[in-house]
């Protein structure tokens, strides 16, 4: 290869090139300061989060409504092995992963056997349980005092002699997040070309078809909520150790909408549509929280404005901003009204 | 000790049967979780509080007026973010309904402020906090017993409604089969606006007791005693007008002795856990049926 030749990149490629290389130079921009880049770090935390969430409701077509259950078990399993032992974050998040992957499985095998409503119901219940066991278990959380002092991420070649470096600033947040974020988009397309993203795909495009071709539905259906939750801890694992701080409170359903909200906006299963998705619903949060108090309004009422946004679009564009061709098929109304008509939940008795 | 749970548990229980009627009339017709149930039974608070405070209504007047308002907005709900939906993949409506929920909670919170408002007691009967009964050092208001004969009365009426009444009849044709319910003359969107404005009714009622029983009404209240007259509807087997009253009276009364006896820190986690450990153990709920066949969710 050697050098690059511009004309033979495709279109997207360029794209691509060109919104990394923005993305690399970002902090060093004359009007990028502090709180910007916070901002920044914020959008790729989530754009982390909603891939992973997008497994679910995006390549399988189930609504995961706990989501942030599994982040706060990620935030909470990276800052209390910090916390009480000093554990390397460069082995917590293996570790936040597995813990994530592990609830994923014992919430999961039960629950994916029924429909999708009773999933979304139970996944909303699990987070909300999650929450009230941070809430309460003071002894291990500290309870709604929250975890402060958490250790800012480091890297350590002390044990080789060489010198220690600690993360310290947005700065090199910053670049850790993209490279979080680098990894986990590479693993989502090739989930999404392999043999296990093609299952998804099926089971989401028609699970009777799925398994007259051989697909485990329920085996599957497992393994993708497990790699989400498992996503999810992972930016709850860089979530503690960049914010240092951590209390229940961050953990509320509000943070799952939000992320579902991103997903939908961006196009259900389009991972590219999801990032875009994060950074649109990160900025639009941040840019209500300044606004709405000067309205006189409590800045939890951004809430309003997404809400909207995810009645409007499965209204007048369910399948997102950036819709699979798949995906829009399905979601298009009167898709059901060919199918046999099922024996209804009748109100019996 | 134990009697006064009990007593709380059936109170609170009533409330929560009612609230998980409505989830379950709803699934039954429509086969969604309306999830933005729990704001209708905010919005009835809030409409009785403001009904009350600003035009200076008596309390017997607002609760009905209030009652009828959140038969207004279930309708309305379901003729803007529903029914379009119709023919969409459960995702969709999915998706929707929880988006109306946290939408109608903001649109409160814009309205009536975020913060917890008490609940003008003037307005409430004067005897209402008299003793009625005391037995075995229980004490038994009035109120306990308004609300009892309440929820009993409505309990009761909706059941003669769907059983009885022409209405009902055309309710339970929908939920069976909407093709065949509208080949045999039924207007299947009327039967469907019909049983949201019911739902929204009752929802709207057990907003406004509990409201002047805890004496608090919030804009987020309806986002946990949505969640666990949810679990109530399922734990009766959602679609069961009868199971989500039984339900929703057994985990009012479970909550009750689960936060005297084990743990009240872990008073709401109860119904969460009671939700979870049905849905993976006996799905079908104490009433329902199975649901085997999935249905498409997207």
């Amino acid at each position: 290869m050697g050098k690059l030749e511009l004309q033979k990149l495709t279109r997207g490629a360029k794209i691509r090139i060109g919104l990394l290389i923005f993305a690399l130079i970002l902090p060093f921009l004359p009007f990028v300061t502090d709180y910007l880049l916070h901002i920044a770090i914020l959008v790729l935390l989530y754009m982390i989060l909603a891939l992973g969430l997008n497994i679910v409701p995006g390549f399988n077509g189930l609504l995961d409504l706990g989501y942030v259950g599994f982040y706060g078990i990620g935030a909470y399993t990276s800052g209390l092995l910090t916390y009480h032992f000093g554990l390397s974050y460069w082995v917590i998040i293996p570790l936040a992963f597995m813990n994530g992957a592990i609830w994923g499985i014992l919430l999961g095998a039960p629950t994916l056997r029924l429909t999708g409503d009773y999933f979304a119901i139970v996944t909303f219940g699990f987070s909300e349980l999650v929450v009230l066991f941070l809430t309460n278990e003071i002894w291990l959380t500290r309870g709604p005092l929250g975890l402060p002092g958490i250790d800012v991420v480091s890297i350590d070649l002390t044990l080789f002699g060489g010198p220690k470096w600690e993360f310290i600033g947005e700065l090199p947040y910053y670049y850790l997040a993209i490279v979080m974020v680098l990894i986990t988009v590479f693993v989502m397309y090739r989930i999404q070309d392999s043999r296990l993203g093609r299952a998804w795909f099926a089971i989401r495009d028609d699970e009777v078809a799925a398994v007259s071709c051989g697909i485990n539905l329920l085996a599957y259906k497992v393994i993708a909520f497990a790699i989400s939750a498992a996503f999810g801890a992972v930016g709850g694992s860089f979530f503690a150790r960049w914010m240092t701080f951590l209390s229940p409170d961050m953990f509320k359903f509000w943070e799952s909408f939000l992320i579902l909200c991103m997903i939908v906006l961006g196009g259900m299963g389009n991972i590219w549509g999801v990032m875009i998705g994060a950074v649109i619903l990160v900025s639009l949060s941040e840019v209500l929280r300044e606004l709405l108090p000067l309205l006189g309004l409590p800045a939890d009422v951004r809430f309003l404005a997404f809400g909207l946004i995810m009645v409007l679009m499965m209204r007048f564009r369910p399948a997102g901003m950036l819709p699979i061709a798949a995906v829009a098929a399905q979601m298009r109304a009167g898709r059901t009204k060919r199918r046999k008509s099922k024996p209804a939940m009748g109100i019996k008795k | 000790m134990f009697l006064q749970q009990l007593v709380n548990g059936l109170t609170i229980g009533g409330i929560y049967a009612m609230i998980a009627v409505g989830y379950t009339m709803i699934y039954g017709v429509v086969q969604l979780i309306n999830f933005a149930h729990g704001e209708i039974y905010m919005l009835g608070a809030f409409f009785a509080f403001t009904f009350i405070t600003v035009l200076g209504l008596p309390f017997y007047a607002a609760f009905p007026l209030a009652m009828v308002c959140c038969a207004v907005c279930g309708v309305l709900l379901d003729i803007f973010a529903y029914r379009p939906l119709r023919q969409s993949p459960r995702l969709a409506a999915l998706i929707t309904a929880i988006g109306m929920s946290i939408f109608l909670q903001n649109l409160a919170m814009i309205i009536w402020g975020s913060r917890a408002k008490p609940f003008p007691q003037e307005a409430l009967p004067a005897y209402f906090e008299k003793t009625a009964v005391s037995f075995g050092g229980v004490n038994l208001s009035w109120f306990h017993f308004f609300i009892f004969v309440l929820t009993i009365v409505m309990m009761a009426g909706l059941h003669l409604t769907i059983k009885k009444t022409r209405w009902g009849k055309a309710m339970r044709a929908v939920a069976q089969n909407k093709t065949m319910a509208a080949l045999t003359g039924i207007n299947v969107n009327r039967v469907i606006s019909y049983t949201f404005a019911l739902a929204g009714a009752l929802g709207g009622a057990a907003g406004i007791m509990v409201a002047a029983f805890y004496n608090s009404l919030y804009p987020t209240m309806g986002y946990i005693a949505g969640l666990k007259a949810f679990a109530a509807a399922v734990l009766g087997g959602i679609g069961s007008v009868p199971g989500a009253m039984l339900g929703g009276v057994v985990l009012g009364v479970a909550e009750a002795f689960g936060a005297g006896y084990l743990s009240s820190l872990y008073r709401d986690g109860i119904s969460y856990a009671v939700m979870i450990i049905v849905i993976i153990l006996i799905p079908a709920g104490l009433f329902g049926r199975v649901l085997k066949e999935t249905k498409k969710s997207m």
